[in-house]
């Protein structure tokens, strides 16, 4: 009967009191600045200039939201946004799945030394293999399509993924993969039909990371892709920034509408969120 | 049953490590080759030329600043995300009503883009009517206009704070990991030791958060050393190189410059900078296993 | 010295009460064991008088003391977790001087307090190892040493052999036997699931059920007076036999096919259930049988073999037994040995 329910209980004492005086004002002071990009999309670009930026706006404008949705370029931007985004997303996990499965259920000599040489490559700067990598999409002509930027977020998603699934796979007894293949499982329905049923919940970890990470990307889609047809969202924004110069609030509004994919996952599936920035973490 | 296994190994890690091989490996050691060329981007014909690029950043004024700016960066992105993250994390630690909500806010920038987090502060430092100097004017009774991004002594700092609003919500989290992985039995025997509160912080929680302080330091500079959209959209590296790190530095050099074979040679610096970080990281882990388990 | 007294301890957690009115006196020096199956509420009646737990009503009181409020460090008592928790980050002197630090004394008294206490424990030659490289029984002495250097006059014990293996937890069974005679004076609170432990290490027994006390005693009263089936099931193993039975106006009882006169007189009248441990047991010779039961299975355990029959009735004996199973053999019940628990 070990209950913890009195370990850190909290009775109402000046000392709490302060405490969460305290929690609120970093609260608040963390809340600003997203607060204030919510503000400046609901008003108009002369209320902004006239210094009026940081008040409570006594009507909403939605003007700014109405620009940024008509605008031809910001569809473009999304679409592309996402024609790169999903599939890479599950391709860097279906990888992971099939290379953490192997760490973790098959073994072999040396294979500690190759799990930790793929391990490593998520702790590397993307800027030591950016010159090759430009070389090579160039040479194959692929420079200003969007096939380079799935094919590197692929393959820089292989090292995460793969640990990922890897530790999770090693939780999964293996006398649920002997007992498979004694009732004639090939290794493959083991994988398909045990291991990976049983690992959705580090999938979802894996998508919800994997998602949030590739589409807010700026540097691959600023190398791989030059005219405007071919951007991502987020070199939309620093694009869109000339056309807007003094459009505050239309900028404030794309902001938010680019950020929305990621807000959403993240307040929906926190859990997931917060799960793979530890356990990456923590197992690294 | 080897037999099959060996098959099987082959068939399921041919695609991951093929893809790995090709877009990670591959470029890492061409890097190196490259350094040792004057490619420009573009022409098919380029030269070996040894170790010319290595000699050139020993005369590159630009390097070293961007050397020094990321060692200030970095250390900066170490101790303030780290120490505020887990003083916050020592404060939300206890049955709270609304603990939740107090972290999901502090947690909420890290799904933010840096694009969208620069363009943020960009607001925020904007000298005619930007919150801070909104502020200080109002603290300071006096219209107060600092452009804070555009003064060389200010930019790479302000940088620095706008990072550490995303980033300190990353240690917090994994702070709060590692809290929770302390054996309750651990803290009660500072209960029925006497402990002040103040010892029990300081003589077990924050020793038994050493593994965790390990992974958000080590998290904290890999990921500083990445550094880059956020100071590409704030400051460009700018005024006058003031906030060049070296990512940025290599960026300008190999993308702007179009200086390809020397833009190498700096990420090359870059590369073994990483793996002594990344070297010196799996130790501590190794040790830190030993004594924690 | 230190007397402890619960006076109408309750419990409970949200809604759910784990401790129902529990009165308790444990005498200064005394050794105390709560035993009962797991979730009975009986760590929960340690914590409360370590006061890592609060109490919802009653009244807690060592030594005289009403120290029902007093923050745990305040009740001069000390406590032996069941994972040792020992601080990883500090060595076996460290460990052990922990308390003595926080207080801020000075170190050369701390460091001559430990390695008093270290030599008593043998474990002096580890000083300065690290929890990590210390096999399960000295970490165990580690975690006593860190108990007794605050000189405590309550020593409480939350099942602390539970995660050794089965030779080392008898040695260390005898070592806390002890360590009791030698901290003369000083009342002991043991906790454990293991009838075993708690027969052998006890002064006397609580029997915890669902949060009340069941029966107190010395071991051989609860062994030989249980006060109900629970306690009866519980103490001795293997478990003494249950049967459906009678008890008729003169005093005899009838269970299994036959009618037997107990030794001692028995109150109750009526249907009950009749209690026989399987030591009370032994087979027949010829013509003696109280009555006959097909033999189903026998365990031989070398000192002592089990028969198992099909009434269900288990039946211990010293010697090994010519039968076999599926053998019907005939019983004889030891008179002075008969429990009869009204239903």
């Amino acid at each position: 009967m070990r209950s913890m329910a009195d370990r850190r209980k909290l009775h109402l004492t000046p000392w709490t009191a302060a405490l969460i005086a305290i929690l609120v004002m970093l609260a608040v002071l963390f809340l600003m600045p997203t607060i204030g990009v919510l503000l400046s999309s609901i008003k108009t670009t002369r209320d902004i200039a006239l210094g009026d930026l940081w008040s409570i706006p006594g009507q909403l404008f939605l003007g700014n939201y109405a620009e940024v949705l008509s605008n031809p370029a910001v569809h473009r931007y999304f679409v592309n946004t996402l024609i790169v985004t999903v599939p890479a997303t599950t391709a860097s996990i279906g990888l992971g799945v099939l290379a953490g499965y192997v760490f973790a259920k098959l073994p072999f000599r040396g294979a500690g030394i190759l799990f930790l040489a793929i391990v490593a490559g998520m702790f590397f700067p993307p800027q030591v293999i950016l010159v090759p990598l430009f070389r090579l999409f160039n040479g194959i002509g692929l420079i200003d399509t969007l096939w380079p930027i799935f094919l590197v977020h692929t393959a820089l998603g292989i090292p995460i993924c793969t640990l990922l699934m890897r530790n999770f796979f090693a939780t999964v007894p293996n006398a649920l993969r002997e007992a498979a293949i004694l009732e004639g499982a090939s290794e493959w329905q083991v994988l398909t039909r045990v291991a990976i049923p049983l690992g959705l919940p580090a999938l979802a970890v894996l998508a919800t990371l994997q998602f949030t990470w590739i589409w807010n990307d700026f540097l691959w889609p600023l190398i791989f892709t030059q005219s405007d047809e071919k951007r991502t969202i987020m070199i939309g924004i620093v694009n869109l920034k000339g056309q807007y110069t003094v459009a505050w609030g239309v900028q404030g509004a794309l902001s938010l509408i680019a950020s929305l994919p990621t807000l959403v996952i993240f307040l929906f599936f926190q859990r997931y969120f917060i799960k793979g920035m530890t356990m990456g973490a923590v197992k690294g | 049953m080897e037999r099959e296994n060996r098959f099987w190994r082959v068939v399921l890690l041919f695609l991951p490590l093929s893809v790995f091989a090709v877009f990670v490996v591959w470029p890492l050691f061409s890097s190196f080759w490259y350094s040792f060329t004057d490619w420009n981007g573009f022409d098919p014909n380029y030269a070996f030329v040894g170790l010319d690029n290595y000699a050139r950043i020993w005369t590159d004024r630009l390097f070293f600043g961007a050397i020094i700016n990321t060692a200030l960066w970095m250390a900066a992105a170490i101790l303030l995300p780290t120490l505020l993250g887990l003083a916050l994390a020592l404060l939300l630690d206890r049955q709270l009503r609304g603990a939740r909500i107090f972290k999901t806010i502090f947690y909420l920038p890290i799904c933010l883009s840096a694009i969208v987090v620069g363009q943020i502060w960009t607001w925020i430092y904007q000298p005619d009517w930007g919150l801070l100097n909104a502020i200080i004017s109002f603290v300071a009774g006096e219209p107060f206009t600092h452009a804070w991004l555009a003064r060389p002594g200010s930019a790479l700092w302000s940088v620095i704070v706008a990072w550490s609003w995303q980033q300190t919500g990353l240690s917090m989290v994994i702070y709060l990991a590692g809290l929770t992985a302390i054996p309750s039995d651990l803290l009660e025997v500072c209960d029925i030791e006497g402990a002040s509160p103040w010892q029990r912080i300081r003589r077990v929680v924050v020793p038994l958060l050493i593994p965790s302080t390990i992974v958000v330091i080590a998290l904290s500079v890999i990921n500083s050393l990445k550094g880059f959209d956020i100071l590409y959209i704030m400051t460009g590296g700018g005024p006058f190189h003031s906030s060049d790190t070296l990512a940025m530095h290599m960026y300008n050099e190999s993308f702007k410059k179009y200086l390809m074979g020397y833009g190498s040679a700096i990420s090359v610096v870059l590369f073994l900078i990483a793996l002594v970080i990344i070297g010196f990281y799996f130790r501590q882990l190794k040790r830190i296993d030993e004594i924690y388990g | 010295m230190a007397r402890v007294t619960l006076e109408n301890i309750r419990k409970s957690f949200g809604n759910v009460e784990v401790i129902r009115d529990v009165s308790l006196d444990i005498d200064r020096g005394e050794f105390m064991v709560f035993v009962g199956p797991s979730g009975c509420g009986k760590s929960t009646m340690l914590r409360l008088i370590s006061g890592l737990e609060d109490v919802t009503g009653g009244t807690i009181r060592i030594g005289g003391r009403d120290v029902t409020g007093v923050a745990p460090s305040r009740r001069r008592l000390a406590m032996v977790f069941q994972s040792y928790a020992l601080f990883p980050h500090l060595d076996v002197a460290g460990n052990i001087g922990f308390g003595l630090s926080l207080a801020r004394t000075p170190a050369g008294e701390i460091e001559r307090r430990v390695r008093d206490v270290a030599e008593r424990l043998g474990i002096a030659d580890l000083l300065t190892r690290m929890p990590r490289q210390l096999s399960g029984g000295e970490r165990q002495r580690v975690a006593i040493g860190r108990a007794i250097i605050r000189d405590p006059e309550v020593f409480l014990f939350d099942e602390p052999l539970s995660n050794l293996d089965a030779a080392l937890r008898v040695r260390m069974r005898l070592e806390i036997a002890r360590l009791h005679k030698a901290l003369d004076g000083v009342t002991m609170i043991y906790v454990t699931h293991d009838q075993t432990e708690a027969m052998t290490l006890a002064d006397r027994i609580a029997v915890i059920n669902q949060g009340r006390i069941e029966q107190v005693g010395s071991p051989m009263e609860l062994y030989h007076h249980p006060a109900n089936t629970f306690v009866a099931g519980f103490i001795g193993a293997p478990a003494m036999n249950f049967l459906d039975g009678n008890v008729d106006d003169t005093g005899a009882v009838t269970f299994a096919g036959t009618t037997i006169m107990p030794a001692q007189p028995v109150s109750h009248r009526g249907s009950a259930t009749i209690g026989v441990r399987p030591e009370s047991l032994r087979l027949a010779s010829t013509g003696e049988a109280d009555f006959v039961a097909r033999l189903d299975h026998i365990e031989p355990l070398g000192a002592e073999t089990l028969l198992h029959f099909d009434t269900p009735l288990t039946v211990r004996l010293n010697e090994e037994v010519p039968a076999s199973e599926g053998d019907t053999l005939g019983l004889v019940v030891d008179r002075t040995r008969i429990h009869v628990f009204p239903p």
